[in-house]
């Protein structure tokens, strides 16, 4: 071969990688839509759908039997029951109503609302006669108090870390999330430390001679609501601050000379601005509560029992038709509430505007300004935040040094021992730290260009997109147990093909796959909103220039919605560190167990080895949030 | 995963993109239909024994989470002991996600079956089984004559079942244990309904966990199928509550002193002991003189590869060593009987024993346990 010949193949060749890779640039939107849906196809329709089928199919015929009888029992659907079971009897429920309205009364009462206090206060109380609510009733009710609640909890937060500045905020911001990771049995392990007869908080309110309360026994409710604000204010919180650094800071200065006072100008410019988060955060907290499972049980008992543990009874009695035909109408209500949303949320669209970050003001330049009322209102929250998150978590913390009252750091000594000398088919600590984080790195690089291209496809294609939008989230309206029985039927058992053949997927591969295919929907509803108020002349007129669909998104869209990239990435890593029932059916008998696996796995007779587990869960996690939001926050203005 | 579930897995499967998605169905397990025909005529005498039994190979074993993962688990011991008497052999833990319900599941799904021997069998389990498969399925009918140790096991843990496939390997008692400077030890059941223990005990889903239903058992045992519920709405307004799982009534809710009195296990006594924990909060009571017993079973596979060495394994799990070992470690009490077993004397010391064991046999759950269970449940939940 002689030289001349070789540097023409060398050009040749740079020509033709030069082409694939234009190629590549103009149909990466594509491929990565493409791959997108195989990863669904797999991950998720197929599971889902193989126990779905349950609840349509009988003995092989199509039926409504399932769902007449659930529709039908007052257990279930409580007073709504005869309206299913007759709906065409509109008379007689009218009749119904109208005799319920008549018997509401309204009465005044003295309350001592202050426990152990002798303060009466007159109270009006509306004495509205009792309705049947049903499980699903029971369940809706819960998930609206507990979203308002973490919707009250994570407003105030967001606005302090967007508006102020003071040591720590970027490190705080990303601790923000922490909470999400937690396990259920350690939230409720937590919960019980702080709040019990025995807990913290009522250690401390003896210093000051109060209490013991039984702060949990008073109303289990109202416990239960707490920890679902513990797990889902953070989640608001983060949603909320990532849409108000991106609002435009200059509108609000235009609005300010145009002598718009500036609480009219927060009102007129910036609450339109972050709306579509708000919303965002309250409609992902009232899905998740709604589907709650472990929480509600451990706190509340069974007298709170929801949907979600029906079916996972259901389930547990391999009564699968029934658990199914749950979990339909779990899922039709949260999609048709997702439905709802995202045509608000393209209703919102249409403002231009290029992100101006706003401004910080400092928390506590001086002594004057930390007295004024504003200051000493965030305060108070700090305080609120300091007993219901960080109080659970140092109680972890604590539990996980002390054994019957003295300090120990046998639980350590465990882990250590377990990870030194365990065999290999019991849990070893670092397998499921190493696990825990190669699987979150994983998860994010595979949930993120998901959740992008979901919201490029969807976000300018109209109620069609709004429907392609709505299906895309199923992940999070399909019942987690539900996921899990399909993962273990369809994927790890294997589905039988014509000819002998068996498709089966498990291991890593799936669990990371089952990882994106749970966190990507974060990363479109924080990147959505944000795209969706971008300009479209922007693009058009990069298109026009000549820019691929690809490049118009990578060089012009994307720097402009960085920070609910990033917010939605901070997601993806989360979930997967925090993702636990397709986890443990995946893994099961092989090396790929996670830190939250674990923490179930050295639950024993005593809780401390797991409490240890947790606690290094935590502090692993929190670590690596502090990464993450470091290196995301270099691509963020 | 597992060798034999990948035996013929082709590379490069273009469709599936993850490696070894697709496998080939068949081969080795096929004698699996055969072991389930040959039961039904019932003219062969069931698993004779072998001249010269195969003692090599590995055995896989299933059983639950703490016997092999928890503090100083038995599961790691059983393992060592056995392979050093059957230098053969390799055993091989294996837990599944959802205990007997994923082979249940399995078989109805005709997916694989890699296990050999189950270890932690309940008689409910059992029930399960025939409620969901064909009666009698999933574990094979055991020849009870290969297994040598079966005659130490004790009088009264017979677990009733028709098709003769599990032997007990230990046994739990369910009571109530209470911290004695609350309350005072109830008699009976009915006590718990009386104002001296309002808002005093903590109780368990029965739905979900194995403690939860053995006390909703034993108060069907005591009030009748007609009564029981009628005995629960006492309880109920006398401020029962019913708490998920065992693992959050007793390590989050009654540790952290929410409540004077758990349903729990009598060996709660053990532990109280081997970790210094205030005794006077962990007194074990019985009421009406009884505990409910949930005795655990161990069984074999229907499809077993290994059937010499799983039968092997079961005879070693009743030999004096073994179960001395499972007693201490799972804390619960041995099979055999007590000439058959040494153990500490802290162990005799702090283990108890209710002068009366209930429990509801094979016959009486066959049918009924869901809809017991069930009922019990809506009258709690949803309201």
């Amino acid at each position: 071969m002689s030289r001349p010949r070789e540097s023409d193949r060398f050009v040749r060749l740079r020509k033709r990688s030069a082409g694939a890779r234009r190629w590549l640039e103009r149909h990466a939107l594509a491929l990565t839509a493409v791959a997108t849906a195989g990863v669904l196809a797999v991950m998720l329709y197929l599971p889902v759908g193989v126990v779905f089928v349950n609840a349509a199919f009988d003995d092989g015929g199509a039926t409504l039997a399932f769902f007449r009888e659930v529709l039908t029992d007052p257990f279930y659907v409580g007073a709504l029951a005869d309206v299913f079971a007759e709906p065409l009897a509109v008379r007689s429920h009218l009749e119904s109503l109208v005799g319920w309205l008549a018997a509401i009364s309204i009465s005044v009462s003295l309350e001592y609302p202050i426990p152990g206090v002798s303060l009466p206060i007159p109270w009006p109380s509306l004495e509205v006669p009792a309705v049947r609510k049903g499980l699903f009733g029971f369940t809706a009710y819960q998930a609206v108090l507990s979203t308002i609640a973490s919707v009250a909890l994570g407003l105030p937060a967001a606005s302090v870390l967007a508006n102020y500045e003071f040591r720590g905020r970027r490190t705080l911001r990303s601790l923000t999330i922490l909470p999400f990771v937690l396990p259920g049995i350690m939230v409720a392990v937590g919960f019980y430390a702080m709040f019990g007869q025995a807990g913290t908080l009522n250690q401390l309110l003896g210093v000051a001679g109060l209490g013991p309360y039984p702060f949990i026994e008073w109303n289990p409710l109202a416990i239960v609501i707490v920890a679902h604000a513990f797990y889902n204010a953070p989640l608001v919180a983060r949603v909320t601050v990532a849409a108000w650094e991106s609002v435009d800071v200059r509108s609000v200065e235009t609005a300010r000379s145009l002598g718009a006072s500036p609480r009219r100008a927060f009102r007129d410019v910036v609450v339109p601005q972050l709306l579509p988060a708000v919303l965002t955060g309250a409609l992902l907290t009232f899905i998740f509560t709604f589907m709650t499972f472990p929480i509600v049980l451990a706190l509340g008992g069974l007298q709170l029992a929801t949907v979600e543990v029906w079916i996972y009874d259901r389930v547990r009695q391999l009564a699968y038709s029934e658990a199914a035909t749950l979990a339909v109408l779990e899922t039709i209500l949260s999609l048709g509430l997702t439905y709802a949303y995202l045509r608000y949320e393209s209703a919102q669209s249409g403002l231009a505007r290029a992100a101006a970050a706003p401004s910080r003001k400092p928390l506590f330049p001086d002594l004057r300004t930390a007295l004024s009322p504003r200051r000493l209102a965030i305060v108070g929250y700090g305080l609120i935040t300091l007993v219901v998150f960080v109080g659970p978590m140092a109680s972890l913390v604590v539990g996980s040094v002390t054994d019957g009252g003295g300090f120990t750091l046998r639980h350590y000594a465990f882990l250590l021992e377990r990870q030194l000398e365990g065999a290999d088919y019991q849990t070893l600590p670092w397998v499921a730290i190493r696990n825990s984080l190669v699987f979150g790195v994983a998860t994010l690089a595979v949930a993120v260009p998901m959740g992008v291209v979901v919201s490029v496809v969807t976000v300018r294609a109209g109620r069609g997109g709004t429907i392609v939008d709505t299906l895309a989230m199923l992940p999070l309206a399909v019942s987690g147990v539900v996921f899990g029985i399909g993962l273990l039927q369809g994927l790890v058992f294997g589905i039988s093909l014509p000819g002998g053949w068996r498709f089966q997927v498990t291991g890593a591969v799936a669990i990371v796959a089952a990882h994106a295919v749970a966190a990507y929907p974060f990363v479109t509803r924080n990147v959505s909103p944000l795209l969706s108020n971008l300009d479209p002349a922007m693009v058009e007129s990069a298109r026009a220039l000549g820019a691929s669909r690809y490049r118009a998104l990578r060089d012009v869209e994307l720097p402009l919605v960085a920070s609910g990239v990033v917010a939605g990435a901070a997601f993806a890593f989360a979930i997967s560190i925090g993702e636990f029932s397709s986890t443990v059916i995946l893994a099961s008998g092989s090396q790929t167990y996670t830190m939250p696996v674990a923490v179930e796995r050295y639950l024993g007779r005593r809780s401390g080895p797991a409490i240890a587990m947790g606690t290094v869960l935590l502090v692993v996690t929190a670590a690596s949030f502090v990464v993450v939001d470091r290196v995301g926050g270099r691509f963020e203005r | 995963m597992k060798r034999r579930t990948f035996v013929g897995a082709v590379g490069g499967s273009a469709v599936a993109g993850v490696a070894g998605c697709l496998t080939r169905e068949g081969g080795e397990n096929d004698d699996q239909g055969n072991g389930t025909g040959d039961q039904g005529n019932g003219t062969d005498e069931i698993d004779p024994e072998p001249e010269t039994p195969d003692l090599e190979g590995e055995l896989q074993v299933a059983t639950y989470e703490t016997m092999v993962d928890g503090e100083g688990a038995a599961g790691p011991w059983l393992k060592e002991a056995f392979e050093a008497e059957y230098p053969d052999a390799e055993l091989t833990w294996t837990v599944p996600n959802n205990a007997i319900n994923d082979y249940i599941d399995r078989e109805r799904q005709n997916a694989d079956i890699d296990a050999d021997v189950y270890l932690g069998t309940n008689v409910d389990d059992l029930v399960r089984i025939d409620d969901t498969l064909d009666d009698g399925g999933l574990l094979r009918e055991l020849n009870v004559d290969r297994i040598d140790n079966a005659e130490r096991i004790r009088d009264g843990l017979d677990m009733g079942d028709p098709h003769g496939r599990v032997l007990p390997y230990d046994t739990g008692y369910i009571c109530l244990v209470y911290d004695e400077t609350v309350v005072d030890e109830p008699e009976t059941l009915d006590d718990l309904t009386e104002p001296a223990y309002e808002d005093a005990l903590l109780a368990q889903n029965a739905q979900s966990s194995d403690s939860g239903q053995a006390f909703l058992l034993w108060t069907i045992d005591a009030y009748g199928e007609d009564g029981y519920l009628d005995y629960w709405r006492a309880l109920d307004e006398n401020g029962v509550r019913v708490l998920d799982s065992w693992d959050e009534s007793y390590t989050s809710a009654y540790m952290n002193e929410e409540r004077p009195m758990v349903v729990s296990y009598s060996t709660d006594q053990v532990f109280a002991n081997e970790y210094d924990y205030d005794m006077s909060r962990h007194q074990v009571a019985f009421p009406n003189d009884q505990g409910y017993a949930n005795p655990e079973g161990m069984g074999i596979f229907e499809g077993a590869s290994e059937l010499d060495l799983a039968y092997e394994f079961l005879n070693f799990a009743l030999s004096s060593e073994a179960q001395a070992v499972i007693a201490q470690r799972n804390v619960q009490f041995p099979a055999v009987a007590e000439e058959h077993v040494d153990l500490d004397e802290e162990f005799d010391q702090y283990a108890h024993v209710p002068p009366e064991a209930v429990t509801i046999g094979y016959d009486e759950l066959r049918g009924n346990l869901d809809g017991w269970v069930e009922d019990w449940a809506r009258e709690f939940a949803g309201r």
